[in-house]
């Protein structure tokens, strides 16, 4: 599965969401994701991907296709993809 | 003073995840202390325990459920089963505002905190969670409860060891009392069966072995072979509310909680002390307006400890007198184990049976009743009796905070 399947699947599962339904455009707090949820599901993206996203990068992910960025980056720069 | 209604309860205990399992099984005097898995065994060398076969899928989603701790589990599903049957929430218009949360526990999340410790000193990770403060912390479970439900009245939390949710009904009792709020979900839940929490219970040297031959008779309270408690999980929930309005919107009433008596012995941490338990029970009786002789059972604290069955019985005769041998008397955590921070909660529920049904729950196993503590035991098995006009529970804790219940027929 690609970046950004693994992190709809996740989001699916962390917030009780049907995965086909998730916009990956749409800001997360639309989806009814508040900071909280947020940071706990962070923990997890970088838990299931092996990376770390700064708190300064962490600000500017808005949306789940900023996160698949930022993980994708991550990876890159770890040499993981 | 308002007088207050329980018309609705819950219960997910060892002995059954509703009301009406743990009224049968308290009944049959059936006991829900078994041996614990090797994982908990291994180390600690506690051997048996009240566990609960939980399956969180059956009341939450799988991302919700991995966010809440075990001891929150426990205490949305009682606390649900409670507000359901007496359809508080149901009528329109309902005012949340004057609808509170009054609960305890004695550990909190414990199964959090401890997920959180073997990560940093077990893995040497030092990276947790970012829900371990919420899910752990010791108001997550009635905060959940509040939010929930949208209760936006009063809310306690109260955290004093064994007594803690015997006082989180106590307390809702006098809020509502007070005019303070119209209802009030209160209760309590424990889930602490974790290895860092069992191997420090076993260094205090008060768990019971497993009994060799039926492990489910491990624990004994007021029998001479009585060798220590058998801790145990769970959480049972009420709906407390204005007698006059409950009556007005035509709910049923299980009972009436008449009676709250808080005391402090002030004298030790873990020694029990019969004058800080004669002050609660007196105090509860006189709130109450009931004389001794008025009682039909009591549902003792009754850990089978060595010391505290002895003390709590010298406690109860100096309390009633020549009453005590006619009162019944039992501990249930010979059954559904002690559940510290529930317990008082859990004890409360078993007051309904004998309240409403005329059914007197037993001390398990009771087979060698202990001189030193001479009471009128329910012993083995069930009593039928015709239902008591009030009972009361006595839930006795370590830090010397003592409390005891009384509930009335309705």
């Amino acid at each position: 599965m690609d970046t950004l399947g693994r992190i709809r699947q996740l989001a699916a599962k962390e917030f009780s969401i049907n995965p086909d339904g998730l916009d990956p455009a749409a800001p997360l707090d639309t989806l009814g994701i508040d900071s909280l949820s947020f940071i706990e599901f962070m923990f997890k993206v970088e838990e299931e991907f092996g990376v770390s996203v700064s708190d300064e990068d962490l600000k500017a992910i808005k949306t789940l296709a900023d996160l698949e960025r930022h993980v994708a980056a991550a990876l890159a720069a770890a040499g993981k993809a | 003073m308002r007088r207050v209604a329980v018309t609705g309860a819950g219960v997910v205990s060892p002995l059954g995840t509703t009301v009406e399992k743990f009224h049968d099984s308290l009944a049959a005097g059936r006991s829900g202390i078994r041996r614990l898995a090797p994982e908990l065994t291994a180390h600690t060398g506690v051997q048996v325990g009240a566990t609960i076969d939980w399956n969180p899928a059956e009341l939450f989603k799988e991302g919700e459920a991995a966010n809440l701790d075990r001891v929150t589990q426990f205490a949305l599903a009682a606390a649900g089963q409670a507000i359901a049957a007496s359809g508080l929430l149901a009528a329109a218009g309902v005012a949340r505002e004057r609808i509170g949360v009054s609960w305890g526990t004695g550990m909190g999340g414990a199964q959090t905190q401890e997920a959180s410790y073997q990560q940093v000193y077990g893995k040497g990770e030092w990276r947790v969670r970012p829900l371990t403060v919420v899910m752990g912390m010791a108001n997550a479970a009635g905060s959940n409860v509040a939010v929930r439900h949208g209760l936006r009245g009063p809310f306690g939390n109260y955290s004093t060891a064994c007594s803690s949710s015997a006082m989180a009904l106590g307390e809702a009792m006098r809020t509502i009392a007070a005019g303070r709020a119209d209802a009030m979900i209160a209760g309590g839940s424990e889930a602490l069966l974790t290895p860092g929490v069992l191997v420090a219970w076993q260094a205090l040297r008060t768990l019971a072995p497993a009994d060799a031959s039926n492990p489910a008779a491990s624990c004994k309270p007021f029998d001479k072979r009585r060798a220590g408690l058998v801790l145990g999980e769970g959480a049972a929930a009420f709906v407390l509310e204005d007698e006059a309005r409950a009556r007005a919107r035509g709910a049923r009433i299980y009972a009436l909680l008449t009676g709250y008596g808080n005391s402090c012995d002030a004298v030790h941490m873990s020694r029990p002390d019969r004058d800080g338990q004669i002050r609660a029970m007196k105090e509860a009786l006189a709130e109450a307006q009931l004389s001794p002789q008025d009682i039909g059972y009591i549902n003792a604290h009754g850990t089978a400890t060595a010391v505290g069955d002895v003390v709590e019985a010298e406690a109860i005769n100096a309390v009633f007198g020549a009453a005590a041998r006619e009162l019944p008397v039992s501990s249930t955590k010979s059954l559904h184990g002690h559940l510290l921070g529930g317990s008082g909660a859990l004890e409360f529920a078993a007051l309904l049976l004998a309240l409403e049904h005329g059914i007197l729950p037993p001390t398990g196993f009771l087979e060698q009743p202990d001189p030193a503590c001479g009471l009128r035991h329910v012993a083995q098995a069930a009593q039928r009796v015709a239902p008591p006009r009030a009972v009361m529970s006595n839930s006795f804790a370590f830090g010397g905070s003592n409390v005891v219940l009384v509930a009335a027929r309705a």
